[in-house]
């Protein structure tokens, strides 16, 4: 094997993209935690923790330039290195929107139409992104795919609690809530109810983003890009 | 086959000994469409090492066309069988068929020295001749009694080969005067004023410092518009950088895949391609 130092640093950029993807999945589990049990703490320390994870992306940023700058990587090398260059903005983006699931935690005054179950979408959507992370670590196409199709099951969860919702709200004529809430605050926590599903709906999109990646990775193949 | 010539002359024999047509019933159609080399199961012997095994493949015309691979893997024997340089080489013994626009150049009717005219060669190390710089360029058509234009000859020459704005004012004063970047780029116009169809360059950059590398492979690409560039290079991102086919020789003198080169250095076929381009062996 030539030139080793080589070697190890792409050997080193993927093991940092995998603890960014754990550390950000971490974050995701603890938002959702934070929103079913109204935990603080947790929701605070993902939103603290938010500055860490810009820190690493920028770092794994820099060490894809480097690489690129330095070694010209080529074939596989070069694949390896430009799709963890956006799979590692994906991440970043995911940890941003799990900030986004702290704060309406920390922002939750009431309760609204909690027959929409966050928790099963949320690991719906978490699961995307650990699969499409396996996906990468063990170079598995299959897996890649089916993080595709799963996108649409997620989609369709999003879409049927949102519209379940606004349904709701449009045949009952009732913005104003059980009537202990007073109207406005009531309709602030429904916006914040659907934000919470539109983020989460966009954490599977950027695990279909990481699959289409990795697939361009392993063989070349861009058709999940489309 | 045998030759009887000085090899340590070789390139000066390709520069000076041209002369009228490939061969008496040879025409010498130019610049059409489509491939311009083929080569078919080309092998070549240096006596009992049989140094490139069975080389097939179809270089384009007014394309550039790059030779990598390791060290002793024969892309310089191959580039030397298009011009049948290896005739130079006593022990050398070249089977197969080897066409310039399908005519095969090692039938018995060629005239390797007329081959030579169409096939221009660039070599790794500057050599101009001791001479000026004017008589260098047009040394080889001189030798071989070609009259013409020679001041036309030498400002289209120096022109194409990017030379002539650093060098109209003293066209008299000697080659060897000129840095090693120009010395180059004066070989390119001495190579190129006889108008071959094809150029040949053997590493044409790695004796050259980066700003000169910089304006040869400006110059390799320019030149592909009216020649048929075939290089040899050690650098496999001056072979990414220029060229539009990579062909791929490793040891053993075995061509290993010839594709276009973002084919190649974006996901080549075969595996141990990509080990070597992608440094994991070599």
């Amino acid at each position: 094997m030539a030139r080793n130092t080589y070697q190890a640093r792409l050997e080193e950029l993927e093991k940092d993209v995998l603890y960014l993807s754990e550390l950000v999945a971490e974050r995701v589990r603890y938002a959702l935690n934070a929103l079913e049990d109204k935990d603080e703490r947790q929701a605070e320390e993902v939103i603290e923790g938010d500055r860490e994870i810009n820190r690493i992306y920028l770092d794994l940023e820099q060490d894809c330039i480097d690489l690129l700058a330095l070694q010209q990587p080529v074939a596989g090398d070069l694949r390896f290195i430009a799709a963890s260059f956006k799979i590692i903005t994906d991440l970043e983006r995911i940890g941003d929107l799990a900030t986004n699931l702290a704060q309406y935690a920390l922002d939750a005054e009431n309760d609204v139409y909690t027959e929409v179950d966050i928790r099963r979408i949320g690991d719906s959507a978490l699961d995307m992104v650990d699969q499409a992370m396996d996906a990468y670590e063990t170079e598995d196409t299959d897996l890649c795919r089916s993080v595709a199709e799963r996108d649409d099951s997620l989609d369709e969860m999003c879409d049927n609690a949102s519209q379940s919702i606004v349904r709701d709200l449009m045949s009952t004529g009732d913005f104003e809530g059980d009537g202990d809430v007073e109207p406005e605050e009531f309709l602030v926590d429904v916006r914040r109810l659907l934000l919470t599903v539109r983020d989460l709906e966009r954490i599977g999109d950027h695990a279909v983003n990481v699959a289409a990646r990795t697939l361009y990775m392993i063989d070349n193949d861009d058709s999940l890009l489309f | 086959m045998t030759g009887t010539e000085d090899p340590t002359n070789d390139e000066m024999l390709v520069q000076t000994d041209v002369s009228e047509g490939l061969s008496a019933s040879e025409s010498s159609p130019k610049r059409d469409a489509g491939t311009v080399i083929s080569s078919n199961d080309i092998n070549v012997w240096y006596g009992d090492d049989h140094a490139l095994t069975d080389i097939s493949m179809e270089i384009p015309e007014n394309s550039v066309t790059a030779m990598i691979g390791p060290s002793g893997c024969g892309k310089s024997t191959f580039l030397r069988c298009i011009n049948r340089m290896n005739d130079l080489i006593d022990v050398a013994r070249v089977e197969g068929d080897l066409t310039l626009r399908g005519k095969n150049v090692y039938d018995n009717d060629v005239d390797p020295v007329a081959l030579r005219r169409r096939v221009g060669m660039v070599f790794q190390k500057p050599n101009p001749f001791p001479k000026s710089i004017y008589e260098n360029v047009i040394y080889g058509l001189k030798i071989q009694g070609i009259e013409g234009d020679y001041d036309e000859i030498v400002e289209k020459s120096l022109k194409r080969a990017a030379l002539w704005d650093e060098v109209k004012d003293r066209l008299h004063e000697s080659g060897l005067d000129l840095s090693g970047g120009q010395q180059q780029r004066l070989c390119i116009a001495r190579a190129i004023a006889p108008d071959p169809e094809v150029l040949l360059m053997d590493e044409p950059a790695s004796a050259l410092d980066p700003v000169a590398t910089s304006q040869i492979e400006d110059l390799v690409e320019e030149l592909a518009e009216d020649y048929t560039v075939v290089i040899v290079t050690h650098n496999m991102q001056q072979a990414a950088r220029i060229s539009d086919k990579t062909a791929v020789f490793l040891t053993g003198g075995e061509l290993v895949e010839f594709d276009d080169t973002q084919k190649i250095f974006e996901n080549p076929e075969s595996q141990r391609v990509e080990d070597y381009i992608t440094g994991k062996f070599g």
